[in-house]
């Protein structure tokens, strides 16, 4: 374990060079159980929950209900147009696909990279992906148009003896998706089956014993599954990691491999990667801050969880500002004078005012994380989360709507306006989003217990006896 | 003393496990190393979170599992190449913006995604089923302090199976290793299988959910020869005006709208009148309106040989391929073409020939949509030379070539 | 856990001063055969430029490898890799000798030589459009400029980086490493930006009409495989000797396995991004780059990067026990060094190679001569000093470090 108590400072160090504890509160077992089962086993949820969840409602129901209005009007109510046949569809989805990063990103990379502090913060991050995943995979099915021959993108024997095109990439990124969810929703399952044991053997109710007992499967914590669980969850980690990579290369593929000034440059996989890492990281910062609050997880969530996202945020954003710059030096380097259109027109064009918003959401506002005080405080972090998130949206923009509506013929050059339609769908997806995170906030728990449990300095053989060993009301 | 887990009135089976408790990782890892020592093989020891080190106390071999997930993975990689060869490059081929039918670098990502996609579920499905899970009733769970299992309760459970288990002995060695009480827990009377009305219920809506995709499948396999079906007809049956079709809308009832007085089309207007029609004022024009030379000539011969000269014959007699197949089928409304030698057509102004060209002429099809302006002049001047041809005399020779020719 | 204490036999002893022997030696006679040979070609030193071009090319990869695992280290503050950051440490801080050897090559395009860069002759402007427009960025006197800047920071950076551990060696606090792991995200910052723009600079613009904004990252993901490779067969030399067998063990050669396939998957990831990218969307301007490299026997190398720089390996490392067994490690580390001068002879020496794929014997006494003197500076700045940072704060953690 690289987190263990080994340091060995010299007796003169300025600072201590211990790991520092993960939680904070002097927590033994039994208290990270009735800590994170509390949230879920409290008779009523805090008053601000279903003010929150009312909110959030009402936005699913106007999103269900637009998109049931688009069913059966057709495509025609978005603004998408001549010349841009992409607009705030793809655009949203590729926003919330790179919202859905952040999640396997934590349980996976940091888990390989053995980054303990991720125990705290994966499982919320992880319902965030697939919530995310959710509103994302909503928008390229509406778009379709006719949604009922949506299953012609799989490959489904069917009454036409055709088959889909796999050469593609809008096909890869069917695959890529569904995929991700797949995998996502296995491991975030897989993780979540102990803590439903947890549950189970705490619950009250016949109803809640039986409901949660069902989706535990029978799981009673012997070592022997527990070695198997590890490692399924290594494996799974392993496969996560490289399929974090290829969803957003994938993405990046469906612009990449065009011909369209501004989308094929050979950078896109890494740099969308990256942007995605960055966007979800912020999300997760967005909601996780208003989380621990609400439900009492302060001492699970500490400033230091928060701390360490922020600087994944920085070194991402830095990242993607570098990848603004490579894009744009080698657009001039290049010499096509579409290229250099393109990006000249970015700057300074009719979106221009897009573009500069995106470099200072993007760029300019994640590089005050350089100051720890940004860093740790609660209200400026979720400020530069939440501009980050709406860089993000516009990096996407940019991309999208700007090289559509300027490309190689002038004659073919259009303007892109949403309708409200589009205004409301998006909004309602921040609807579907969080009403799916409350009542995960709800129902489930909200940090993985038995992951946590393991960074307690309890849980090591020949630890200091007697730490966690303390006897409870529940025996 | 050895409590019996069950104390109620409930019908007792045959003994599972004698199960002790701990306190603490230390204390049960020890405990495991202590009974691996004692030759068990058939214990378990039940914690609320992986215990590092733990399998080496308790003597577990490593699980299989990777291979397992190697042997999934590697099959989702041929899978999804098998899938995209067969579907793109055998079954259904067709050639799509310049790219082979079937070509790798277009098929690494979808063969990438089935491959992750094939691994985890072989990881996560054989995690369960190495596990013997779901298993909703087991005989530990009748222990009275199992729920701290989950929670912060460390148990070690030597199973009756054990070849060297001994009710006695085994309890002996387990009193000496914790503090707790030991428990007995026997295997229930009911042996906990799920109710056979349930899996009958399971296997009813199993069977039933099968049912749309055997009728799917039984179609593929039928012949129908009723329309098919249409669930948004929008699309198919749209409501809209056909060509030459009448529409009230309009002042003169046509679907179609006639462009706008005065529409040029790109590249045609006509700025010089005897270029564009052939005509000075209201008569043909008899000069050609190009310079005529060598080159102009040759674009001519070019142009003829291709759209003329399949009726009109390669000299011009009206004896092109498509006329003498026309004859020797002998096609009642065949119409034969002219023969351009004719004192008619040789008579013909070169604006006239030009409009013909253009514009074409009884059964002749026009020609304007193909045959650019400057060609169609270039051709009038050819059918000229072409004409001269077979109508010369030796005045027509140079003097200095008419040796050569032997004249 | 370690029985023998971990800062005994952490020096190079007697074994430095016949390895500067021997690696001067070397470098010497194979520079001067390398120059004579090269001479002799009468192609006005073209041949061996880009032999030259390699040599330094591999081994600043190395070293900028090497750079980039140090300031990693201090950026997340990283315990296990206490005991193998010194060696990674002298190798950057060697950058120092690359910038020496190669500075003749910029000189020589400043002067306006195009034998290497083509667009260092001022007549190739007014051949080639596309170079013309690139003329403000692509001249000998800017681009030496670039050269100065990317390799001054290098070895401020890193001569920096190893000046404060070693002060933390002998220091009573723990300010030095401090000051490291305060410094180290702008240092992260500079070593990103100079590495992408050296990478155009020195390798992309060996063909200057063609472009590829990947270009950097794939060069970077090469670097840290040379870096990880060579660190292992280092260790594994001088474990033979009996040195730094009291601090460097299994469990640290096994994370280094797992970079080593780490990076190995990263490069086919990008490698694969950039290869498909540009076979997609078949713009002549960008498959002409590829199409040299898939003509004629250059096929054979190109199918050869695909199996030997990816596949093979990425199968060999998968497991566990192939990264914890030290011959199978030491194989494919030197296997993986092997592709990676591979890899960099596909990326440079197509423009000079007219009859096919063939490594000359340029190649291959520039790469002695500069191995050589490489290895001279790394003993030289490898002296008779610990090669364990015994200082560290976190040398116990490194020392009782244990994969899960």
């Amino acid at each position: 374990m690289a987190g263990d108590a080994h340091g060995n400072a010299p007796a003169t160090a300025s600072r201590s060079w211990f790991r520092p504890s993960l939680v904070e509160g002097d927590q033994d077992f039994a208290s990270v159980t009735r800590r994170v089962a509390g949230v879920v086993e409290r008779p009523k949820p805090p008053r601000a929950w279903y003010i929150a969840i009312t909110i959030s409602g009402t936005l699913t129901l106007v999103l269900f209900s637009l998109v049931a209005y688009l069913i059966a009007t057709g495509v025609g109510v978005w603004g998408n147009n001549a010349p841009a046949f992409w607009g705030w569809d793809i655009v949203n989805f590729v926003f919330w696909v790179g919202i859905a990063h952040a999640g396997t990103l934590i349980s996976a990379i940091l888990f390989l990279l053995r980054q303990h502090w991720r125990t705290s913060i994966n499982r919320a991050a992880e319902a965030m992906t697939l919530f995310a995943v959710c509103c994302a995979g909503l928008y390229p099915a509406i778009h379709v148009g006719r949604i009922w021959l949506a299953y012609w993108l799989f490959p489904v024997p069917n009454q036409m003896s055709m088959w889909p095109n796999f050469r593609s990439p809008l096909l890869w990124d069917v695959f890529a998706v569904s995929t991700y969810a797949t995998v996502s929703a296995l491991f975030w399952y897989m993780g979540l089956v102990p803590d439903l044991a947890t549950l189970r053997d705490r619950a009250v109710t016949p109803l809640k014993r039986f409901l949660y007992g069902f989706f535990a499967l029978g799981w009673r914590g012997s070592s022997r599954h527990w070695h198997r669980f590890e490692r399924a969850y290594l494996i799974l980690a392993a496969l996560a990691t490289p399929l974090v990579l290829s969803v957003h290369s994938v993405v990046s593929f469906d612009f990449a491999v065009s011909l369209v000034p501004g989308w094929h440059t050979t950078i896109f996989p890494p740099y969308f990667v990256a942007g995605a890492i960055f966007s979800g990281f912020a999300m997760v910062v967005t909601i996780m801050v208003p989380a621990r609050q609400l439900f009492g997880l302060k001492e699970l969530v500490t400033v230091r969880h928060l701390e360490n996202m922020n600087k994944v945020i920085l070194a991402t954003g830095s990242l993607v500002g570098l990848a603004y710059l490579t894009e744009f030096f080698i657009a001039w380097y290049g010499g096509n004078a579409y290229e250099r259109f393109a990006f000249l027109n970015r700057a300074l064009g009719p979106y221009s005012w897009a573009y500069w918003l995106m470099v200072f959401c993007n760029v300019v506002a994640p590089q005050f994380f350089w100051f720890k005080r940004v860093r740790t405080g609660l209200l400026p972090m979720v400020a530069v989360a939440i501009l980050v998130n709406v860089g993000m949206w516009l990096e996407r923009f940019v991309i999208v709507v700007i090289s559509l509506t300027r490309d190689y013929l002038p004659t073919s050059w259009g303007h892109f306006t949403p309708t409200l339609v589009d205004v409301f769908t998006f909004a309602g997806t921040f609807g579907l989003f969080f009403t799916l995170f409350l009542l995960f906030c709800r129902f489930l728990p909200m940090v993985a217990i038995a992951e946590v449990k393991t960074v307690l300095p309890a849980a090591h053989p020949h630890a200091p006896q007697g730490a966690a060993g303390k006897e409870h009301a529940h025996a | 003393m050895l409590e019996p887990a069950n104390t109620a009135a409930a019908p007792r089976g045959k003994l599972h496990a004698i199960v002790a408790e701990f306190d603490d990782v230390t204390a049960v890892t020890e405990a495991a190393k202590r009974v691996r020592d004692a030759g068990y093989t058939q214990f378990d020891v039940y914690s609320p979170f992986p215990i590092h080190g733990i399998e080496r106390a308790m003597g577990v071999r490593s699980t299989r599992l990777p291979w397992i997930v190697l042997a999934c993975g590697l099959s989702g990689t041929a899978g999804a190449l098998l899938l995209q060869w067969w579907t793109n490059a055998v079954d259904y081929p067709f050639k799509i913006s310049g790219k082979p039918l079937f070509g790798i670098p277009a098929a690494i990502p979808i063969t990438f995604e089935l491959t992750v996609l094939f691994s985890a579920f072989a990881a996560f499905l054989g995690m369960f089923a190495l596990n013997r899970l779901p298993r909703h009733h087991h005989p530990i769970f009748e222990h009275p302090r199992f729920k701290r299992a989950t929670d912060d309760g460390f148990f070690l459970a030597i199973e009756a199976a054990d070849t060297r288990f001994d009710a006695n002995r085994t309890r002996e060695l387990l009193q000496s290793l914790s503090s707790h009480p030991i428990v007995a827990c026997d295997e229930p009377a009911d042996d906990g299988a799920t109710p056979r009305w349930v899996r009958a219920g399971l296997v009813s809506v199993a069977v039933v959910a099968l049912i749309p995709f055997a009728l799917a499948l039984a179609s593929r396999f039928q012949d129908s020869s009723k329309p098919p079906f249409h669930i948004v007809g929008d699309m198919d049956w749209q409501t809209r005006y056909r060509a030459q079709a009448a529409n009230p809308h309009y002042a003169d009832g046509r679907a179609m709208r006639p462009d706008v007085a005065g529409t040029v089309a790109f590249g045609e207007l006509a700025t010089d009148q005897v270029l564009a029609t052939g005509k000075t004022g209201a008569d043909w024009t008899t000069k050609i309106p190009l310079t005529v030379d060598a080159a102009l000539l040759q674009r001519g011969r070019a142009r003829y040989g291709i759209y003329c000269a399949p009726c009109h014959g390669i000299a011009g007699y009206g004896d092109g391929l498509v006329a003498a197949r026309a004859s020797e089928l002998q096609e009642p409304t065949w119409v034969p073409p002219a023969s351009l030698h004719d004192a008619v057509v040789r008579g013909r102004a070169a604006g006239q020939l030009f409009d013909t060209i253009l514009n074409g002429v009884r059964t002749m099809p026009a020609y304007g949509r193909q045959i650019p302006r400057d060609d169609a002049w270039a051709i009038v001047a050819y059918v000229r030379a072409l004409q001269r041809s077979q109508n010369a005399t030796t005045e027509d020779v140079p003097p200095a070539a008419r040796a050569a020719m032997g004249l | 856990m370690n029985t023998i204490p971990a800062t005994s036999n952490a020096r190079l002893g007697p074994l430095a001063t016949r390895l500067r022997t021997f690696a001067l030696v070397v470098a010497l006679v194979a520079a001067a055969a390398g120059l004579w040979l090269g001479h002799a070609r009468g192609d006005g030193f073209q041949r061996f430029q880009h032999a030259w071009l390699l040599a330094c090319a591999f081994f600043l990869t190395v070293s900028l490898g090497a750079l980039f695992f140090v300031i990693l280290q201090h950026l997340v503050r990283a315990g296990w890799s206490v005991v193998v950051r010194r060696l990674a440490e002298l190798m950057a801080a060697n950058v120092v000798v690359v910038a020496l050897l190669l500075s003749p090559l910029v000189v020589l395009a400043a002067m306006g030589d195009g034998s290497l860069w083509p667009w260092a002759d001022p007549a190739a402007a007014e051949h080639h459009p596309l170079i013309a427009k690139k003329a403000a960025f692509l001249n000998g006197q800017f681009f030496a400029i670039r050269c100065a800047v990317y390799f001054g920071a290098w070895i401020l950076l890193s001569r920096w980086l190893l000046r404060r551990s070693r002060q933390q060696d002998e220091a009573r606090d723990t300010l030095p490493t401090e000051a490291l792991e305060r410094r180290a995200p702008p240092a992260m910052v500079a070593f990103a930006v100079t590495i992408s723009f050296a990478s155009f600079d020195l390798l992309m613009s060996l063909s200057p009409e063609w472009y590829s904004t990947i270009f950097g990252v794939y060069v970077f993901a090469g670097s840290v495989i040379a870096f990880v490779a060579t660190t292992i067969l280092t260790l594994r030399f001088l474990q033979s000797r009996g040195i730094l067998r009291g601090s460097v063990g299994v469990e640290h050669y096994h994370d280094l396995g797992k970079l080593l396939f780490a990076f190995t998957f990263f490069w086919g990831y990008i490698a694969f991004s950039q290869f498909m990218l540009i076979w997609y969307a078949d713009i002549p301007e960008e498959t002409h780059w590829f199409h040299v490299r898939f003509e004629g026997s250059w096929a054979y190398v190109s199918a050869l990067l695909l199996f030997g720089h990816f596949v093979l390996p990425f199968a060999g490392l998968l497991s566990r026990h192939a990264k914890r067994n030290l011959g199978v490690l030491t194989f494919w580390a030197a296997w993986m060094l092997v592709m990676h001068a591979t890899d960099l002879f596909w990326l440079i020496a197509p423009g000079v190679t007219h009859g096919g794929a063939l490594v000359d014997v340029l190649d291959v006494l520039a790469f002695l001569a500069v191995g050589g003197a490489w290895t001279f500076g790394l003993a030289l700045h490898a002296a008779d000093r610990s090669l364990v940072p015994v200082g560290d704060p976190r040398l116990h953690e490194s020392l009782a470090f244990e994969n899960l």
